[in-house]
């Protein structure tokens, strides 16, 4: 019934799968996604200083490593070998277990991450409901940071960062909803398997609301994940660092690879909502193409189209993550009452609307995209004219 | 039940369980590696050098409290618009759609009503209830 | 096998979680054990099924009502003399030790019949006692909400109506 990387390989070798195997063999899977988005996030750390410096003129981090790209070990080293230092007067407990939070609510996220149509972990029912779900822990671990170091910057940091994600949560989820309501689905394989390979069957250029609610729910994801020009819990100028003020060492890091990680699973979620996700041009992806014109066996077209799939996957996963980094050192960062009604004064408004438009759109229109329409209406007036 | 398998979780619980052994394993073992040289000045909150003075715990503004009542409120609206947005493609394919349309559109309507009563009363502005909160007079300087 | 491991965990975390926010002295504490709590409720819906029952109480429970509770504790201005009044170790003034056992052994009995007796009315009234098809819950959720349960879908519009009114009055200040 439900698809997940157990069932992929069941197909693949045609062997049923026992409760015990499946454990294990997700066991080794989660430990290779939990690495892979771990390297993914450090190296997000040096993609962002190297094309901060890229934007600013500067040579950036150059010395460890070929172009410096072993710089982000440098760092895991160096931050493993500094003490923790816990505040006096801080609560320890919660100190300590902010950043397991949210960690640990990153890390859930990957579950349903659909980053190819066989080696998705899991295709929960309700997948995209459970990432908004797991993701909140992200929003309480920022704001327990904030609150257990007994610092008026982390307080301050802590408040304002989880007044943010849940204010931009309302217009991400209305976009949410109305890609549900145009796929039929909640589950991650659903929502991709009803786009195309090319651009055209994507979501994004679907109708003209849908193409609104990409921008939206883009600006949703960059507040959601304290992304500049939405990063007030962590403002440098007005608030030392935010809510990780008082946390050094290891303890920092966590909270600095969450984001990082958090970035990329939120650009894969947008990548897979409205740029047709793992889907790749003239179904190359299922294998049964190059099948037929490599011959072989049937595993190796498979493959084949998983790689594919893959490649997809994170060519547009990395173009937006490339987008964040940009807006990054582009854009300036706004004033709380700005933040505050850009949410509720624009993105809420506007996000409504485009729901109301699509829901009006999939009944006038009969779920066909505008395409589709023009490519009809210039059929039947080209058979008219003959 | 053989349709319905639990199996699907375990990744769940198993990525939680990393982060959980990633954290704690990180930072019990880093006791071994890491200095640990606590003294009164280090261990004081960071205020820019100063000391610091009084409890970071202060009363906050209620605005906050407000915007996760209002969260909560457009939470639970997503809630019941999830399962109808998920059906709304097969009534749509059965010449239903726009019933479907229509009761949706009644229950956002309704919605609608509330914000713009509440941008109309000035509740969206997070500034200017401020001001008002603070000095009752400053309100017709604001106006 | 799973199954087992997955309601078992998650009854722990539920039970455990419970537990800490009563006896826990800081209130701090008592909103972290309540968010694990919740999580072990979600855990527990998911074991039974109800995906989409499960997802809900992580977003509207776990995501809003605790971050509400947060901000609403920070309302409060944290004095630090201001601890839990109602502990764990206030409870004894309830009633002794042996009122609770009475009480607790007699609540599982009644209890225990209560849900017997239930189970049994629903199981012949089900005739053949199985559960329902779980693969598709929301569908099912949705398809009654737009047919049977149309008025009350509607009217539940009117209710978050009225709340985000009343949340709009009470953040403004009074005038004097």
């Amino acid at each position: 019934m439900n698809s997940s990387i157990v069932s992929f390989l069941s197909e693949m070798t045609n062997f049923e799968f026992t409760s015990l195997h499946a454990f294990i063999i997700f066991g080794i899977a989660c430990f290779l996604m939990v690495n892979v988005s771990a390297l993914i996030g450090g190296l997000g750390t040096y993609a962002e200083r190297k094309i901060s410096a890229d934007l600013q003129m500067r040579q950036g981090p150059n010395r460890v490593g070929p172009f410096g790209i072993l710089q982000f070990l440098a760092d895991g080293v160096k931050l493993l070998l500094k003490e923790i230092i816990i505040p006096t007067q801080a609560d320890k407990v919660l100190f300590l277990i902010s950043p397991l939070l949210c960690l640990a609510g990153v890390f859930a996220t990957l579950a349903v991450l659909p980053i190819s149509s066989g080696l998705i972990l899991t295709d929960l029912n309700i997948g995209i409901l459970y990432v908004l779900g797991v993701s909140s822990l992200v929003g309480v671990g920022i704001f327990l940071g904030g609150y257990s170091s007994n610092s008026k910057w982390s307080m301050l940091g802590g408040m304002r960062g989880a007044a943010q994600i849940i204010s931009y949560e309302v217009p991400v989820t209305l976009c949410i909803i109305s890609i549900v309501l145009m796929a039929g689905g909640l589950s991650m394989t659903t929502l991709v398997n009803e786009q195309g390979g090319l651009p055209h069957q994507w979501y994004i250029l679907h109708n003209p609301f849908a193409f609104i609610g990409f921008f939206v729910f883009f600006i949703g994801i960059l507040a959601e994940s304290n992304r500049a020009p939405f990063d007030l819990p962590e403002a440098e100028s007005e608030l030392v660092s935010g809510y990780h003020t008082e946390y050094s060492g290891m303890a920092f890091s966590f909270f600095a690879l969450a984001e990082y990680i958090e970035v990329f699973v939120l650009c894969g979620i947008s990548a897979t909502l409205y740029l047709g996700g793992y889907k790749v041009p003239f179904e190359l992806g299922s294998g049964e193409l190059i099948n037929s014109t490599l011959g072989g066996p049937e595993f190796i077209g498979k493959g084949i189209g998983q790689l594919l799939q893959l490649g997809a996957f994170f060519t547009k996963t990395f173009l937006l993550y490339y987008v964040v980094i940009w807006i990054r050192w582009t854009l300036p960062r706004l004033r709380v009452d700005q933040l505050v009604s850009l949410c509720w004064k624009y993105l809420t408004p506007i996000s409504i609307i485009n729901l109301i438009g699509i829901a009006a759109w999939e009944w006038i229109f009969k779920g066909q995209s505008i395409f589709n329409l023009i490519a009809s209406l210039l059929h039947s007036s080209g058979g008219g004219g003959h | 039940m053989s349709s319905f398998n639990l199996d699907v979780y375990m990744p769940v619980l198993i990525l939680i369980a990393f982060a959980v052994v990633m954290v704690v394993g990180v930072l019990v073992a880093g006791i071994l590696i890491r200095p640990q040289n606590p003294e009164e000045l280090k261990l004081s909150p960071y205020e820019c050098g100063e000391e610091p003075v009084g409890p970071a715990w202060s009363n906050f503004n209620i605005r906050f409290y407000v915007t996760a009542l209002v969260f909560i409120i457009f939470d639970v609206e997503g809630a019941l618009m999830f399962p109808v947005a998920a059906v709304f493609q097969k009534f749509n394919k059965i010449g239903q759609g726009g019933v479907l349309f229509g009761t949706l559109f009644l229950f956002v309507a309704i919605l609608v009503v509330g914000i713009v009563y509440c941008w109309k009363k000035g509740d969206l502005d997070w500034v200017r209830s401020y001001q008002v909160a603070n000095d009752d007079t400053s309100k017709k300087e604001v106006n | 096998m799973f199954i087992d491991i997955m309601f078992i965990l998650s009854a722990l975390l539920t039970l455990g979680g419970a537990f800490g926010v009563v006896a826990s002295k800081n209130i701090m504490h008592a909103c972290i054990y309540l968010l694990g709590s919740l999580f072990g409720v979600a855990g527990l819906y998911a074991t039974l099924g109800a995906d989409f029952l499960a997802a809900m109480q992580l977003v509207v429970y776990a995501g809003g009502i605790i971050i509400l509770m947060l901000f609403a504790i920070m309302l409060t201005g944290g004095h630090k003399e201001a601890v839990n009044k109602f502990g764990l170790d206030k409870i004894p003034s309830m009633g002794s030790v042996k009122t609770f056992l009475i009480g607790s052994f007699s609540s599982l009995i009644i209890g225990s019949v209560v849900l017997k007796i239930i189970a049994s009315i629903i199981n012949s009234h089900d005739g053949s006692g199985k559960l329902p098809e779980f693969s598709s819950s929301v569908e099912k959720i949705g398809t009654l909400l737009v047919t049977d349960h149309v008025l009350s879908f509607e009217i539940s519009s009117v209710l978050l109506l009225g709340a985000l009114v009343g949340a709009a009055v009470i953040s403004r200040p009074r005038k004097q």
